[in-house]
C-alpha cells in the first residue's frame, strides 16, 4: 500500500513531466523539415569569435538528423527539462507533511521510517526512468513521419544516461528534503546547484567530458559510442552516499 | 430507569450508581428475583467506564442488595437485607424531611441545604474511603 | 485482573533545545483501563504521546509500551504494530477517499476487523468515495477513530479526541470509546483538556503539568480522598503550618481559610480546629477543581 499512496503523491507531478516531455520530442522531431531548410542560409552568416565559432558547431551539427536530436532533444530540451522534475520528484517527501500534512499518521503505522521513504524514493526513481526513456523512444517511433530515422539504442542509452547521470539531483532534492520541512527550498537550492554546475561544466577545460551534464548529454556516446563512465560513477556514488543520508536524517528526526 | 451519573457532583460515580438501584429496589422499580442490566450494556448505554459499573454491583452484591450469577447476569436479591434497607430508607425519609423542612423555616435556601448535607457526609468518610 | 502495565514511563524527559517539555514524568497505565491524560495545552501531552508512539525520542528516561521500549527502532514498529492512534490533528490524506484510506490502513494489520469496520462506516455515516479533503472536521475525527477501532489493536492512544466536535458528535465518539472497551480488551490512553469527558469515561487519570505528573490514581478514589476545607474566623484567619500530610494549596482571603487536601482531610480538621474557627467546612472537590488547583496559572 505504500507503493499505492507514493504513487498518489506523485503521480500529478509525474504525469505533467511526461505529457510535456512527449510533448517536446514530438516538438523537436516536427520542427527538423523547417531547420534543415533553413541551413544553407547560414552558410552566409559571416561570424568570427567565440560566438561565432559555437553557432558553427551547432549548425555543423545539425546538419544531419541524428546530430540535430543530439543537439536538441538530448542536450537540451530532455537534459533540462528531465533535471527539473527530477528536483520536483525529490521533494515533498515526509519531513514536508508534518504540518498540514499527514506524517503522524504515516508514522504511526506499523513500518520502519526507512522503508517509507525508501518506497517513496523507488517510486519516483522509477517514475524518472519513464520520464527519460518514453519520450526518447517517440523518436524512432516518429522520426519516419519526416522522412528520417533514428535507433532505437540511441534513443535507449541516451535516455539511460540521462536518467543515470541525473539522478544526482533527485538525490540532492531528496536529501534536502530531509532536512528542511517545506518543499520549497529543496527545490530551489537543488536547482541552484544543477544552474551552477552546469555553467562551470561550460566553463572549466573538459569539464563537459566529466561532469554530470556532459554524462547526461552524453556527447562522448554520440561522437564515439563510449559511455560517458566517469560522469556516470561520480552520480552513482553521489546519489548513493545522499539517499543515505536522507534515510538517516529522517530516522533521526523528532516528529 | 437508571439515569447518567452526574461526575461534577463530585461523588463517586459507582456510589451514584448504587444509590440508583438501591433507590429502584426500594421504591419496587426493581423486585426481588429481577435482573439488572449486563454490566457492558448499561455501559455502554450511560455511556460510562464498564470497570465502574462492575464496581458499583460488585459493592451491591457486598451489601446484599442483588446477586451476580456466574454467566448468568446481576439480579436483584430475594432476601432481607434489601427489605432491611428499604424500612431503614423509608425511615430516613421521614428523617430527611423533616430536617429539610426545618432548615427552609430557618431561612436556608436549597443550595446550602445541599452543601450542609453534602459536607456532613463527606466529612464522615474516613481517609482512603470505600475500597473495591 | 493481570497486573501488567500497557503504558510505564520512568523518569521521562524531553527537551527542545532549551525548552524542557518532560521533566520527569512518570505514568503507569494498567491493561484494560480507561487513562485520561490531563493538561494545559503546552504541558507534554503531544510529546508524551509521541514518544510514546516513537516519533520522538526522549532526552533521557524510560518509556515502555507492552513491556517495550519505545524508543527502539524495532520495537517501536511491534508496538505500533498492537496499536491504534489517532492524532490531535486529525490529519489524513487529504487525497485520498474514505474508502482508499482505510483499505490503505487495512492492510497493515492482519488483525483488521472487518465487522466492526462496517458498523462504523453505517453508524458515523462515512460517505465511502468522497475525497478525505471533502469531509467535515467532525466526519474526519470519526474516520481516524474508525481507522484506529478496527485495527484489532490492544492500545488506543488518542490525542484530544473530541477536539472540535459538538456536544452530540463528543457523545458518539465517547460512546463508541467506552462500547470498544467493553467488548474487547483495549486500553484506552487519551489526553484531553476536557474534563467532562475524562470524568465520565476514565477509570485512571494522570493530570501533567509542566512536564510531569502532579496527580495520579485512580478516578473515584481520588474523588473520595480529595476535599476542600473552608475555615472561616472570627477575626483575619491565621497562617497555618499543618503537620497533617496532604495539604495541596491553602489560600487566605480575609476571614476565610480555605485548603485543598489531597488526602487525611480528618486529620487536617483535628488540626484546624485547634485554631478555633467559627465554622468548619468539609466539601467534596470535583476533578475540575482538582485541575484547576493543582496546574500552574502562569507557564
Amino acid at each position: 500500500m505504500l507503493w499505492r499512496k507514493s504513487w498518489l503523491e506523485t503521480r500529478t507531478r509525474f504525469l505533467i513531466g511526461l505529457f510535456l516531455l512527449l510533448l517536446l520530442a514530438a516538438g523537436n522531431v516536427f520542427e527538423y523539415p523547417r531547420v534543415s531548410a533553413l541551413i544553407p542560409a547560414t552558410r552566409s552568416i559571416d561570424s568570427g569569435g567565440a560566438l561565432g565559432g559555437l553557432i558553427r558547431k551547432a549548425v555543423e551539427l545539425q546538419r544531419d538528423y541524428r546530430g540535430f536530436i543530439w543537439w536538441q532533444w538530448f542536450r537540451q530540451n530532455l537534459t533540462q527539462t528531465w533535471t527539473l522534475f527530477a528536483v520536483l520528484l525529490g521533494t515533498g517527501g515526509l519531513l514536508s507533511q508534518t504540518s498540514g500534512g499527514a506524517a503522524s499518521f504515516t508514522l504511526s503505522m506499523p513500518v520502519s521510517r526507512t522503508r517509507v521513504i525508501g518506497v517513496r524514493a523507488a517510486t519516483a526513481i522509477a517514475e524518472l526512468l519513464a520520464l527519460a526513456l518514453a519520450p526518447s523512444l517517440l523518436l524512432p517511433l516518429l522520426s519516419p513521419a519526416v522522412g528520417q530515422s533514428y535507433g532505437i539504442a540511441d534513443a535507449l542509452v541516451h535516455g539511460a544516461c540521462v536518467f543515470a547521470a541525473g539522478l544526482i539531483f533527485f538525490s540532492l532534492a531528496f536529501l534536502l528534503s530531509s532536512v528542511f520541512n517545506d518543499i520549497w527550498r529543496p527545490a530551489l537550492m537543488a536547482c541552484v546547484v544543477a544552474v551552477v554546475l552546469a555553467i562551470g561544466e561550460q566553463i572549466v577545460a573538459d569539464g563537459s567530458r566529466y561532469g554530470i551534464f556532459g554524462a547526461m548529454t552524453a556527447e562522448v556516446y554520440f561522437r564515439t559510442g563510449g559511455l560517458p563512465w566517469p560522469g556516470l560513477f561520480v552520480s552513482a556514488a553521489a546519489s548513493a552516499v545522499m539517499l543515505y543520508g536522507a534515510a538517516v536524517n529522517i530516522a533521526e528526526q523528532d516528529f | 430507569m437508571l439515569f447518567r451519573p452526574n461526575p461534577s457532583l463530585g461523588v463517586p460515580i459507582y456510589l451514584q450508581l448504587m444509590e440508583q438501584v438501591k433507590h429502584a429496589v426500594e421504591t419496587g422499580a426493581l423486585r426481588p428475583g429481577e435482573q439488572l442490566p449486563g454490566i457492558r450494556p448499561l455501559a455502554e448505554e450511560l455511556v460510562i467506564n464498564p470497570n465502574t459499573v462492575a464496581k458499583a454491583y460488585r459493592e451491591l452484591e457486598h451489601e446484599g442488595v442483588i446477586e451476580l450469577r456466574h454467566g448468568a447476569g446481576a439480579f436483584v436479591s430475594a432476601n432481607a437485607p434489601a427489605k432491611k434497607v428499604t424500612d431503614s430508607l423509608r425511615a430516613g425519609q421521614t428523617i430527611v424531611a423533616s430536617a429539610v423542612e426545618r432548615l427552609r423555616a430557618r431561612g436556608l435556601s436549597e443550595d446550602e441545604i445541599r452543601r450542609l448535607f453534602e459536607a456532613e457526609l463527606a466529612g464522615l468518610r474516613t481517609p482512603g474511603g470505600h475500597r473495591g | 485482573m493481570a497486573d501488567r502495565r500497557t503504558i510505564e514511563t520512568l523518569d521521562l524527559r524531553k527537551s527542545f533545545g532549551t525548552t524542557e517539555a518532560l521533566r520527569g514524568l512518570n505514568l503507569d497505565v494498567p491493561a484494560g483501563s480507561i487513562f485520561g491524560f490531563l493538561g494545559r495545552n503546552g504541558a507534554g501531552k503531544t510529546t508524551t504521546i509521541k514518544i510514546l508512539l516513537g516519533m520522538t525520542r526522549p532526552t533521557a528516561g524510560e518509556a515502555r509500551v507492552f513491556g517495550l521500549p519505545a524508543n527502539a527502532r524495532d520495537s517501536s514498529v511491534e508496538i505500533r504494530r498492537r496499536t491504534g492512534f489517532v492524532s490531535e490533528d486529525k490529519e489524513l490524506y487529504e487525497y485520498m477517499t474514505v474508502d482508499e484510506i482505510v483499505r490503505f490502513t487495512a492492510a497493515f494489520y492482519p488483525k483488521w476487523q472487518g465487522e466492526l469496520e462496517q458498523r462504523y462506516l453505517r453508524t458515523f455515516e462515512l460517505p465511502l468515495a468522497t475525497r478525505i479533503k471533502a469531509l467535515s472536521r467532525g466526519a474526519r475525527t470519526k474516520l481516524a477513530l474508525l481507522l484506529a477501532l478496527c485495527r484489532g489493536a490492544e492500545l488506543l492512544v488518542l490525542d484530544e479526541p473530541t477536539s472540535g466536535l459538538d456536544p452530540a458528535m463528543t457523545e458518539e465518539v465517547l460512546q463508541a470509546l467506552v462500547a470498544h472497551v467493553a467488548r474487547q480488551e483495549t486500553t484506552i490512553f487519551f489526553s484531553s483538556h476536557q474534563i467532562a469527558e475524562v470524568d465520565q469515561i476514565a477509570d485512571r487519570i494522570a493530570i501533567i503539568d509542566r512536564g510531569r505528573a502532579v496527580v495520579a490514581g485512580e478516578l473515584e478514589e481520588l474523588r473520595e480522598r480529595y476535599r476542600r476545607i473552608q475555615l472561616v474566623f472570627d477575626g483575619g484567619a491565621p497562617q497555618p503550618a499543618f503537620r497533617a500530610p496532604g495539604v495541596e494549596r491553602i489560600r487566605r482571603e480575609g476571614r476565610v481559610l480555605t485548603v485543598l487536601s489531597s488526602a487525611g482531610a480528618e486529620r487536617i480538621v483535628d488540626e484546624a480546629r485547634a485554631l478555633n474557627p467559627v465554622s468548619v467546612d468539609v466539601v467534596p472537590v470535583t476533578l475540575k477543581e482538582i485541575f484547576l488547583e493543582t496546574v500552574s496559572a502562569e507557564d
